[in-house]
């Protein structure tokens, strides 16, 4: 302390300090802690920290609340919502020209599940992987959200106002045009017209996946341009060639139902046989199954031909002025095609006595060439008298098709020559899916104004001028004609998320501002308006009676309205095939260079829902790989080359090179390498970028009739790098073991038992007792075609996470049902079986027995129950679950923060709330869709009754277009389950384990002569046993089965 | 001399006061270099290990190379093989006194210390590798308020975590229990009053009365007589976690003498480990663990290598004449799969090494034996690796066939488990005396002729 009091104490001996010094030693420190005398310092050191403590104390402690979080009760609920009640509105969804009837399920809002239409006509209850995935797209993160001015690659938010303005000025200056898909809504298609007729615009229609290849051989065959439906279900013998009708060509789902019926297990059962280079999900279903070189397609449909028209003289064709010269060339075509001569004129005798009940089908992306093929087809179905009969061109073909290869190659000559103004592409994404030689791209700097209506800053919005976003499916009103007569609604089910504006809205808005157009467009207040007035017409046009309210309630209630009625199986007269049409026909020249062939894949067909993580993580049904591009090569080329799988090898062909890892594919041809399309996207979003490679590129589009997809000239480079490839099946054979039991239709005929061993089992243990209902299912092998359409049905409805690429290569796939693909017989065309795999709810369950903490136990309904908050992941259950049906989350799959999750913001809105979402460390697996069955128990309870056979169906049945799983009550000898339960080809797997599960499969039944595999089991496994494969899980795809050679050229019929 | 005249269990004409001056001496002492050499990479070690710990339960199992077929991985392949380290301390020390082996008391403290660090690694892997640790308490039976849940007495995992507790509690008493003498003689030498009372405290009042005797050996006897069971029923439930379930590979009746031979097998391998180091370490010791004792273990070591051999054929035997086709497979592939080379490494290590032993020469050398003993450890590793991994990555449907992908996380896991045995057993040897005086002291005639014994 200093005292400035005058008695001073000495410091030092000589105190005669210079004053400065003095001073400085008086104030030692510079300033006084404490409050100055003075007050000068302004606030004293002391005081200042007191201050500041205090109101750091005050600011931090006193004021921390935790965050509020405002929950809203429905004080005024609206109408006719019960919370935790799902609500379910028909909809529809258009990819394409295809179109599948939804049912979409919503929660409080929310729309959380797609399920088929049953009332549709089209597909039924029934969906496929990619219409189930299709709800995920609603709640893509990426979708855009605001409508954008784009200049140089970059986007700039401007409001609809702004817009609007800026875009009706353009349109008045004229060369307007519209590119989109097909649109199979014909108010739209209305619309589109009503505006072009105003704008002088002109419209102009393409799907990437080769569907307008048909129509266009309708039209140089029989003179009309018109999409057939083709009736598998009525057709006895089936030949495809190159066309993968189960999985993605025209409308898959009416195609696998379709297909199903005739499959049967009797002695009706169809025969399908079908000529193919990569071995596709359809060839894998086939009876019997020819390798062909891709350029080799046309000789089998001719030689086909000319083996019954020519050779056999058999048709009213064979006399036809120049058929016989013109199929002179094909008289050897099995030669070439390595087809013995006796199987060749079994095919053609088979064909011949079927008919009218037999049905040739050809096309899609891999057809080459793409119309000549149809031209074929079209020959040997008018041959063989289908036509009118197996295939429908009257009564209810499909009319929501408009692709056309002249329009879009017009479009960019067009383009190109500075004619188009204005660009409005809509529903497709054409800097995407046109080749690279196409000139898309390039002519786009010729046209001023391109106007997108798309839903993502991908590829084509990148070319844009003005991102007007469209909304998205279920999130405005639409409609669709699938096929003649049979229309579908498109109803909201949620109101848009982001500021989206439906395209047809837009247009009506650009009319307006721009005062041009007929009446009816002038007219509308908006779209709805628009869309209502068009089906007060259509009623009357349709001849429908009664109030337009009556009409319209029905029409939004049960989503359908159907003339096509009893018609649509009318047998109609056949047309006369122009026998001159097969000039058209440019055969590809034969080359000994090898072929590239590229196909859509089941999961993401044209790539459009490539964003989608389910989509992603779901194996191809062949290949069972996930989340990538590759080549797909043959064992025996795979060794010419001396590539293995996971190596990368760059692929050239004259449009473009890409680099894509090899995958070694048993049952394709030697001479063929494939690769699917739908992947490398750079633009479309978090979860779809920089997957894979964009095969689209590699279409050549310099051909004037169709572009060349398939039969590409290709050179390979093998390269050192390695990228390896997720596959999620670890093994590819059965090793002789009794898991999918194939008979023959004659050995099964004559005894339903065929080639399954039964095991004398004797337990010591007392069944569980089933007082209620036991639940159990039926999976019909012969009916399943490994379509995948359950697994994501299954996804969607119990909240399953997706994992990524890197940890699917470590096994962690968490699908509650997978389906198990195996090959049977020689690698280089093996036949192919599909078993769908769930829990199967055993009642000597052994994961019940070794939970330490009881937290896998058995229902009173003989349900496996999982108790996912009792679970310690312990994985001693999955461990000793002889199906491997039990899931781990081995992390926190629920972390908002990965691009891939559920959780992410808005993708949160699919969860259903009926299923726990999953935390890291717990075991998962398959319910029976318990919460399914609880709503619907509670419902017959309501009623006071017991619940009825199919009442409950579970995700993956409900969406199962061929079938093949029946759920029901085991304890009611009445129901579907236990009657398929007493059948004799009712096995179940494992059965010697006596787990006794509540699952059971019956065996597929082909309608051939020999098994390519030996019957299974202690018959002829015992050599199999002994040698285990020793190649890497992936690369061991070949059985080991002896005596089980037969090339299909001596196999089959 | 004739034939049968022992040789002496403890060599260098030892006095009493030798005797606890020798034992004595690293824990009165401060630590030299030598110690420091092996302590400071072995709490390293330990805390690479903490960490990769934490890591897994903060972030996920995912980290390990677990997979959909191989629910289990290297924490149950280390648990087991930890667990069948512990079994040769209580061996030693139990058994060996019921048999009246007076050889044991040379080895009988560090052996049994072995045990208890062992065992302590062995109890924390099963935490580590479920899924949510934090609720591992769920396996033990109490009462709660959740209604009617309750443990799943069926599941062999409950009866491990009553078979590992209980084998932990009891080896950790009977340890305590002979240690009292020698704390006391600590105590008694103690020049500081910390010392004095730490040390006092633990030899909880011992004045080597007669009483105190008496009651000492009582007791000693009593749990040594409880022990030896345990000893065969721990590995014998563990193996339960296999052999009672439904698996190709797991699901055999052979699996409980099996894993007690091999368990012991890899126990007293491990003892010559340590013992080589400790007789390294500490010069003064190999007067107590002599090249004798370790001979006997050597023998001991290959005798139930060879019983694992024997078990090793026999399954391939039975699952020939099973003809289950599925268990077939799963032994042919052990040997010939995918993971052929584990199968041969704990072959040769387990069944071919250990054969050298039949030549004194070899059991008596160090440096062979040294060599051998961790050869053994790593061949019962893989032994359990073998039997978890092989059986589950191929099983029933092939599939669901997969491969384990051993990650950094694994070997984190398992190296660094390493660091807190050795941390531990590190410890020990300067904290309480490794060799038991109590026990030495009176087999300090054995083998000595009445001339050259004692010198005074």
């Amino acid at each position: 302390m200093i005292n400035n009091d005058s008695s001073k104490y000495w410091r030092e001996l000589n105190p005669n300090l210079e004053p400065e010094l003095a001073k400085t030693l008086e104030e030692e420190f510079q300033s006084s802690p404490l409050a100055s005398g003075d007050g000068k310092d302004g606030v004293a050191r002391r005081d200042f920290l007191k201050l500041m403590g205090a109101s750091l104390a005050l600011s931090t402690t006193s004021c921390i609340r935790r965050p509020v979080q405002k929950i809203v009760p429905y004080v005024n609920r609206p109408a006719g919502l019960i919370p935790g009640v799902s609500q379910y509105y028909s909809s529809s969804w258009s990819d394409g020209g295809s179109v599948y009837g939804l049912i979409v399920k919503t929660r409080e809002g929310k729309p959380i599940k797609f399920e088929g239409n049953p009332a549709f006509a089209v597909n039924g209850g029934a969906l496929s992987a990619r219409a189930q995935a299709h709800l995920l797209s609603v709640y893509d993160p990426d979708r855009l959200k605001d409508p954008a001015k784009v200049s140089g690659g970059t986007s700039t938010k401007v409001t609809w106002d702004q817009l609007d303005e800026d875009v009706s000025k353009k349109l008045s200056q004229g060369g307007v045009y519209f590119l989109t898909s097909s649109i199979p809504s014909p108010s739209t298609r209305m619309l589109i017209s009503d505006f072009s007729s105003a704008f002088g615009a002109k419209h102009v229609a393409w799907d990437p996946l080769g569907q307008d290849q048909i129509s266009s051989g309708q039209k140089e065959s029989y003179g009309s341009a018109i999409m057939p439906r083709y009736r598998f279900h009525k057709a006895r013998m089936i030949v495809s060639v190159e066309c993968d009708f189960l999985g993605t060509w025209i409308s898959p789902v009416e195609f696998a139902r379709d297909f199903s019926v005739g499959r049967a297990p009797n002695s009706t059962m169809s025969k399908f046989v079908a000529f193919e280079s990569n071995l596709s999900m359809t060839g894998a279903n086939a009876d019997l199954r020819v390798r062909i070189k891709a350029s080799q397609q046309v000789h089998v449909i001719l030689g086909l031909a000319h083996e019954i028209a020519v050779k056999k003289g058999l048709s009213r064709y064979a006399g036809a002025p120049g058929l016989r010269e013109r199929l002179a060339a094909y008289a050897k075509a099995h030669e070439k095609l390595g087809i013995e001569e006796a199987l060749w004129s079994r095919i053609a005798d088979d064909l011949w006595a079927h008919r009218g009940q037999s049905l040739i089908v050809a096309g899609g992306l891999s057809a080459s060439p793409g119309v000549g093929l149809q031209i074929a087809a079209n020959l040997l179905n008018s041959i063989l008298e289908n036509d009118g009969k197996t295939i429908d061109y009257s009564e209810a073909p499909y009319v929501g098709f408009q692709s056309s290869y002249e329009d879009i190659k017009g479009l960019i000559r067009d383009m190109q020559a500075g004619k188009v103004k204005t660009l409005m592409i809509h529903k497709l994404n054409p800097a995407y899916v046109l080749g690279s030689n196409s000139g898309f791209v390039e002519a786009c700097k010729n046209v001023p104004t391109i106007i997108y209506t798309g839903s993502h800053f991908d590829e084509t919005a990148k070319l844009a001028t003005y991102l007007a976003p469209d909304n998205h499916d279920i999130e405005d009103w639409s409609d669709a004609e699938a096929q003649k007569g049979v229309y579908v609604i498109q109803q909201p089910t949620i109101r848009p998320l982001g500021n989206t504006r439906s395209f047809q809205m837009s247009l009506i808005n650009w009319a307006y501002m721009e005062e041009k157009g007929p009446k009816r467009l002038l007219d509308a207040e908006n779209w709805y308006d628009y869309f209502t007035k068009y089906w007060m017409n259509q009623q009357r046009a349709l001849g429908r009676p009664g109030s337009f309210e009556d009409f319209w309630h029905n029409f939004l209630q049960t989503g359908v309205v159907d003339v096509s009625g009893a018609g649509r199986d009318k047998v109609a007269a056949a047309r006369s095939f122009r026998v001159s049409a097969l000039d058209k026909i440019s055969v590809p020249k034969d080359s000994n260079s090898l072929e590239l062939v590229l196909y859509s894949s089941v999961s993401l067909g044209d790539g459009s829902d490539s964003n989608i993580a389910w989509l992603q993580e779901l194996p191809d049904p062949v290949t069972k790989l996930v989340w990538d591009s590759y080549l797909s090569v043959s064992p025996e080329r795979a060794k010419q080359l001396g590539v293995k799988s996971n190596q990368v090898v760059s692929v050239k062909t004259a449009t473009g090179e890409m680099k894509l890892p090899v995958w070694v594919q048993p049952g394709l041809h030697d001479d063929v390498v494939a690769v699917a399309v739908g992947q490398g996207r750079d633009m479309q979003g978090r979860v779809a970028n920089g997957v894979g490679a964009n095969a689209f590129k590699l279409v050549d589009w310099s051909n004037d009739s169709s572009p060349v997809s398939s039969g590409l000239e290709v050179n390979l480079t093998v390269t050192s790098e390695i990228s390896e490839l997720a596959c999620t099946q670890g093994h590819h054979s059965m090793e002789g073991r009794q898991i999918v039991v194939e008979a023959t239709l004659d050995h099964y005929l004559k005894d339903n038992n065929a080639n399954i061993h039964r095991h004398k089992i004797t337990s010591i243990w007392s069944a569980h007792e089933y007082k209620g209902y036991k639940w159990g299912m039926a999976v019909d092998l012969s009916s399943c075609i490994g379509c995948n359409a359950c697994m994501t049905a299954c996804q969607s409805e119990n909240n399953i996470p997706v994992v990524g690429k890197k940890y699917v290569l470590q096994g962690r796939e968490m699908h509650w049902i997978r389906i198990d693909r195996y090959y049977v017989g020689n690698e280089s065309n093996p036949d192919t079986v599909f078993q769908p795999v769930m829990c199967q709810h055993c009642d000597h369950a052994p994961c019940e027995t070794v939970c330490p903490v009881a937290a896998t136990t058995h229902s009173p309904e003989g349900i496996n129950e999982m108790t996912y908050n009792r679970c310690v992941g312990t994985r001693y259950c999955s461990n000793n679950c002889p199906y491997k049906v039990r899931r781990f989350n081995w992390f926190s799959y629920i972390k908002e923060s990965s691009p891939i999750s559920m959780t992410q913001k808005p993708r949160n809105m699919a969860l259903n709330p009926e299923v726990t979402v999953r935390s890291r460390g717990v075991m998962e697996k398959c319910t029976f869709c318990v919460q399914r069955i609880h709503e619907a128990k509670n419902h017959a309870k309501n009623e006071n009754r017991k619940l009825q056979d199919g009442e409950v169906k579970t995700a993956c049945q409900q969406t199962c277009p061929t079938g093949a799983l029946i759920f029901g009550d085991m304890n009611d000898p009445n129901t579907q389950v236990s009657k398929l339960f007493k059948e004799q080809r009712t096995y179940s797997l494992l059965e010697e384990w006596n787990a006794q599960p509540s699952v059971r499969y019956m065996t597929k039944v082909r309608n051939t002569e020999h098994l390519k595999g030996a019957p299974a089991h202690h018959a002829t496994g015992k050599a199999s046993h002994s040698e285990p494969a020793k190649a890497a899980p992936h690369s061991d795809t070949g059985s080991t089965e002896k005596g089980s050679s037969h090339e299909p050229a001596h196999g089959g019929h | 001399m004739s034939v049968l005249k022992r040789s002496p269990l403890i060599e260098g004409n030892k006095t009493y006061k030798d005797i606890t001056e020798d034992i004595c001496k690293p824990i009165e002492s401060l630590p030299g270099k030598g110690w420091f050499s092996y302590f400071v990479p072995s709490v390293f070690t330990l805390m690479l290990w903490i960490s990769v710990v934490a890591t897994l339960i903060g972030v996920g199992l995912g980290l390990l190379g677990l997979s959909h077929p191989v629910g289990w991985g290297t924490p149950i392949v280390t648990f087991v093989f930890w667990i069948g380290i512990g079994h040769a301390g209580t061996l030693i020390s139990a058994i060996l006194f019921l048999f009246r082996q007076k050889w044991r008391t040379g080895i009988n403290r560090a052996a049994e210390a072995m045990t208890i660090f062992a065992v302590m690694v062995a109890g924390l892997f099963p935490l580590i590798h479920v899924g949510r640790p934090w609720f591992a308490f769920w396996l033990i039976p109490y009462p709660n308020q959740r209604g009617p849940l309750w443990v799943n007495f069926r599941s062999p995992l409950l009866w491990d975590v009553f078979a590992v507790s209980t084998y932990a509690t009891v080896s950790l008493v009977f340890w305590y229990m002979g240690m009292i003498p020698d704390l006391a003689t600590v105590r008694d030498r103690a020049k500081n009053k910390i010392r004095r009372l730490i040390y006092g405290m633990l030899s909880l009042g011992w004045r080597g009365t007669n009483r105190n005797w008496s009651h000492y050996e009582s007791v000693y006897l009593i749990l040594a007589g409880l022990s030896t069971p345990l000893v065969l029923s721990v590995h014998t439930i563990v193996s339960f976690d296999f052999a009672v379930a439904t698996l190709p590979g797991w699901h055999t009746t052979i699996f409980p003498p099996y894993f007690v031979a091999g368990a012991i097998f890899s126990g007293f391998a491990m003892v010559v480990t340590l013992m080589c180091l400790v007789r390294a370490g500490f010069p003064q010791m190999k007067s107590y663990i002599t090249v004798d004792h370790l001979e006997v273990m050597n023998k001991i070591i290959m005798t139930t290598g060879l019983m694992v051999g024997y078990a090793y054929a026999s399954e391939f035997f039975i699952a020939w004449y099973s003809g289950v086709e599925y268990e077939k497979y799963a032994f042919v592939n052990r040997a010939f799969g995918d993971y052929w080379w584990s199968y041969w490494i704990m072959a040769i290590c387990n069944v071919v090494i250990p054969q050298v032993f039949w030549f004194k020469k070899m059991r008596r050398n160090i440096y062979v034996m040294f060599v051998i003993s961790i050869f053994v450890n790593i061949g019962m590793w893989f032994e359990r690796f073998v039997i978890i991994v092989t059986s589950l990555h191929r099983d029933f449907l092939p599939a669901n066939w997969g491969y384990y992908h051993f990650t950094w996380f694994d070997a984190g896991l398992l190296f660094g488990s390493f660091g807190m045995f050795f941390t531990l057993f590190l410890l020990f040897l300067r904290a309480i005396p490794m060799v038991a005086m109590s026990e030495v002291k009176p087999v300090l005639s054995v083998g000595r002729d009445a001339s050259g014994g004692h010198h005074e």
